[in-house]
């Protein structure tokens, strides 16, 4: 019963689309994948269930984890009713002031790192300073700062260059039971856990954090009525100015794994995170201010990131399938897009059998209360 | 007795729209642990007073006593500071939150860490839904409950702040029955706790059953005040038209006979439309101005809106000129001769950006074809006519339309309309929020109109104004037509009872 109800409440929570559409992608990867691998490899165990091999977890999570982290950032400014299309550059920024600080001063790796999230925090604080204080509409702001961010970065580096020490990256690019040196056996299932993993868990606890004060409650209150909120005294201006900040946070951190993934800078990459990093958080059931939640960002993100990689193998499959076949690379990317647009039509759909059973609920209703006066 | 403090004093409050005077040397006390009715017809300023001490609005001069003492209310945080809580008749709850987040906004329950605690925090909602009945789950979101429940939580929500001042400004309007006794029942506890209440509201019963003051306001301006016990329901209505009412006798149908010889225009039978209209039926002939009349929100707007085609009716007819309509769209209806100007002007009727000369000839453009070849020359003789005629007072037909006054706004608004001369007018509140020179100046323009055969269907919540131009007027209450006023019968004082619902309530005072 109590499984029934905690059930019934789910389905009604936002996430809950976005939670299906990411499991479903889910399972239809793992079998993608594990059939595209058995062609190649022969029908073992290891291959069927090809997901869940260490080095490919590992992979899939170092290289995404970036992604996912700015659109967890995004999903809580759509929760303040505001967004940044720049932020793909942001990252980028972090990127170049991470490899260049140490390049050119001589100082610690993690120096330049600290500059880093300063970066992030200060380029964070402007958005968020024309678009709640200025009231500048969020769209033109972040399509502004997009250009002056790359101009920014290629003004401090102007050729992708740079290394980061192997001692840093190499950590990050394995498991969890790679870090230790000579492991006992029994800690053997840490292989299944990525270090990005482990960074993911520790972003989302600092965000619990946050979320379980007043200003988590906050930020729907402002994202959906800032009149109302201001009427109960609470300051919309300043709570929006807070989401940009703890935003900065994840575009830091997000920066800083980017530089451990590439292991070098470019000033011009991950522009169209922007965009896409909002379309995910969209996928993963998040309205325009005041609906929706970080976990629409988690699993909107990891729906974007498990279609790739099915789309794939996929590809791989078919080639393995009918002799011969052969596409470039952009068919991968135009399957990819063309179902990330059918998600983002679905998310209509269900907006539209929500507010249906919504207006039958209120009709009902009505006709009960007229009962109740006779 | 011995001396008696007011524990709150409004003095002078001062507050002017642009040309629109909303208050006018308006004036309120109330005394500690009472519960003060705030009376007046629609417009005459209560929502404005409301507003002014829950800190939404800054008064342009006037000043507020609390215990004596002089106080500044600016935002909202200053209102709470001084110990009010409002319930908003427009309601404050956050749709997409759950109740119990709604209840707890802006002072919620904290553990020694700051953290919220959500334990202590569903065990008091669902304490505070107790007390007011009302049946629904701390996590439930708010915009999933009905209309009437999401009142009650609005005042749950007032209360739990435990206010010194508690305003209550038309709560009422949309419970039911057992709901408004439950509220009484807490207003009367909040009473013996020395909690102060102002209470706005239209339901002339409830100030007899409730309240210990009244103050009555008249546009803009308060009129009186003083014990409940020394007014009758007649000296209310009295203050609130100026006018003494006489009996109700003749507020019955005006046969339609007088008008067998006048072409019926519209015909509207048994219309409902879920969930404000219940039960609607009335005629419009030919070179008549036909008002409809009512509280807020009794279902004016949608009715009109229906006979233009912009809004879907679940049930009832109606026929214009003599054919049932099935417009699609408001374009099917203005195609058929249908004219329509929305008092909303921002939002359903100008294009604040284009051009004044634009902005006159939207609606013609609307009726060729698509792709039909439209000179400039045309635009601007048309426009030009149009502002000659109505005497719209523009800089240039190419300045923006945002350029001109909120009145002359709205003379362009319905000079677009006349000027493409359709058969029928309809006017959803075209005066609101427009000063009292333009005002007189649109009316003018449609009793042309009308003398020259358009038929003309005015809905408006002012009464004065409704009064001045009507032929017949509809006074709608809870979906239904309540009254229709015509020839002797239609004065103001019939209007405001029929509006109150008074001749149902009538008995209940006694």
């Amino acid at each position: 019963m109590a499984i029934r109800e905690s059930l019934r409440r789910f389905r009604r929570k936002p996430a809950f689309t976005g939670c299906m559409l990411f499991i479903i992608v889910l399972i239809l990867n793992i079998v993608v994948q594990g059939w595209s691998t058995c062609m190649s490899g022969g029908v073992t165990a290891e291959n069927i269930f090809a997901f869940f091999k260490p080095s490919a977890l590992t992979s899939i999570f170092m290289s995404n984890l970036p992604f996912i982290l700015i659109t967890i950032g995004q999903a809580l400014l759509l929760i303040v009713g505001q967004m940044d299309i720049s932020i793909g550059v942001q990252i980028a920024l972090v990127n170049v002031v991470c490899i260049m600080v140490p390049q050119t001063t001589g100082c610690p790796v993690w120096c330049g790192w600290l500059v880093g999230f300063a970066a992030a925090f200060a380029i964070s604080a402007v958005c968020g300073f024309c678009c709640s204080v200025l009231r500048l509409p969020a769209l033109l702001v972040g399509y502004a700062l997009t250009f002056l961010i790359q101009g920014i970065n290629v003004l401090i580096m102007n050729v992708p260059q740079g290394t980061v020490p192997m001692a840093y990256w190499k950590p990050y690019q394995s498991s969890v039971y790679k870090l230790f040196n000579n492991p006992p056996a029994f800690l053997k299932f840490l292989d299944y856990i990525p270090v990005a993993a482990l960074v993911l868990i520790v972003v989302l606890l600092i965000w619990h954090f946050f979320s379980r004060r007043p200003f988590g409650k906050h930020i729907y209150a402002v994202g959906t009525n800032p009149r109302n909120a201001f009427a109960v005294g609470i300051n919309p201006v300043s709570t929006q100015m807070k989401a940009f900040l703890i935003k900065g946070f994840f575009v830091g951190v997000a920066g800083i794994c980017l530089t451990l993934m590439s292991a070098s800078g470019n000033p011009l990459q991950c522009e169209e995170y922007g965009i896409k990093s909002l379309s995910a958080a969209i996928i993963g059931g998040m309205g325009w201010g005041g609906w929706g939640s970080i976990s629409c960002g988690v699993f909107g993100g990891g729906f974007l990131v498990l279609i790739q990689n099915t789309v794939y193998y996929f590809f791989t499959l078919l080639s393995k399938l009918v002799a011969g076949f052969t596409v470039s690379s952009y068919w991968h990317n135009f399957v990819s897009d063309l179902i990330i647009f059918g998600g983002l039509l679905m998310t209509i759909v269900t907006a539209k059998e929500q507010r249906k059973t919504l207006q039958q609920g209120l009709k009902a209703q009505f006709k009960r209360g007229e009962k109740n006066v006779r | 007795m011995g001396e008696v403090i007011c524990l709150l004093e409004m003095r002078g409050i001062d507050k002017r729209f642009g040309a629109v005077v909303a208050l006018k040397n308006a004036s309120l006390t109330v005394k500690e642990g009472e519960i003060a009715a705030l009376a007046g017809s629609n417009g005459s300023g209560k929502s404005t007073m409301v507003k002014v001490l829950a800190g939404l609005v800054a008064p342009n001069g006037g000043e507020i006593f609390i215990d004596g003492k002089k106080v500044e209310i600016k935002s909202g945080t200053d209102s709470v500071k001084e110990g009010f809580a409002t319930a908003f008749q427009d309601l404050s709850l956050i749709p997409t939150m759950s109740v119990k987040d709604n209840i707890l906004l802006g002072c919620e329950l904290k553990t020694k860490g700051g953290f919220v605690d959500e334990k202590e925090s569903r065990k008091v909602v669902q304490e505070l839904l107790d007390r007011f009945h009302i049946d629904c789950d701390p996590d439930d979101y708010v915009q999933t409950l009905m209309p009437s429940t999401q009142s009650m939580l609005e005042v749950a929500k007032a209360v739990f702040r435990k206010p010194k001042f508690l305003l209550l400004d038309e709560v009422t309007a949309s419970l039911h029955y057992d709901e408004i006794e439950t509220l009484f029942g807490i207003m009367r506890e909040l009473k013996a706790e020395g909690v102060s209440m102002v209470y706005v509201t239209h339901r002339m019963n409830e100030i007899f059953q409730i309240c210990d003051t009244i103050t009555i306001m008249r546009s803009s301006e308060t009129i009186t005040s003083g014990q409940v016990s020394d007014f009758t329901l007649d000296d209310i209505v009295y203050y609130m038209t100026g006018a003494k009412p006489k009996h109700h006798e003749g507020t019955g149908e005006v046969s339609a006979e007088d008008y067998t010889d006048r072409e019926l225009v519209v015909d509207i039978q048994n219309l409902s439309i879920a969930p404000k209209v219940k039960d609607i039926s009335m005629k419009a002939y030919r070179g008549e101005i036909v008002g409809i009349g009512g509280l807020e929100g009794q279902g004016q707007s949608e009715v009109i809106r229906a006979i233009l085609g912009a809004v879907k009716k679940d049930g009832g007819s109606i026929s214009y000129l003599g054919k049932p309509t099935k417009y699609k769209a408001p374009a099917d209806g203005v195609k058929a001769g249908i004219g329509f100007v929305s008092g909303e002007r921002n939002n359903e009727a100008m294009f604040p950006i284009r051009t004044i000369s634009e902005n006159i000839f939207a609606g013609n453009s609307a009726k060729g074809k698509l792709f039909k070849f439209l000179t400039s020359k045309e635009v601007k003789k048309f426009s030009q006519d149009a502002v000659d005629t109505y005497n719209i007072k523009i800089g240039k037909l190419k300045d923006p339309a945002s350029s001109l006054s909120g009145g002359n706004q709205q003379k362009l608004v319905v000079a677009r309309w006349i000027a493409m001369k359709p058969n029928l007018l309809l006017l959803d509140d075209p005066t609101k929020g427009v000063d009292i020179h333009s005002r007189q100046e649109i009316h003018d323009i449609i009793r042309d109109c009308a003398a020259n055969g358009m038929t003309v269907i005015i809905s408006a919540s002012d009464t004065e104004e409704l009064m001045d131009i009507s032929e017949r007027i509809y006074v709608f209450y809870e979906g239904e037509v309540a009254a229709m006023l015509a020839g002797e019968n239609k004065t103001p004082e019939h209007l405001v009872s029929a509006m109150m619902g008074i001749k149902s309530s009538e008995k209940e005072v006694e």
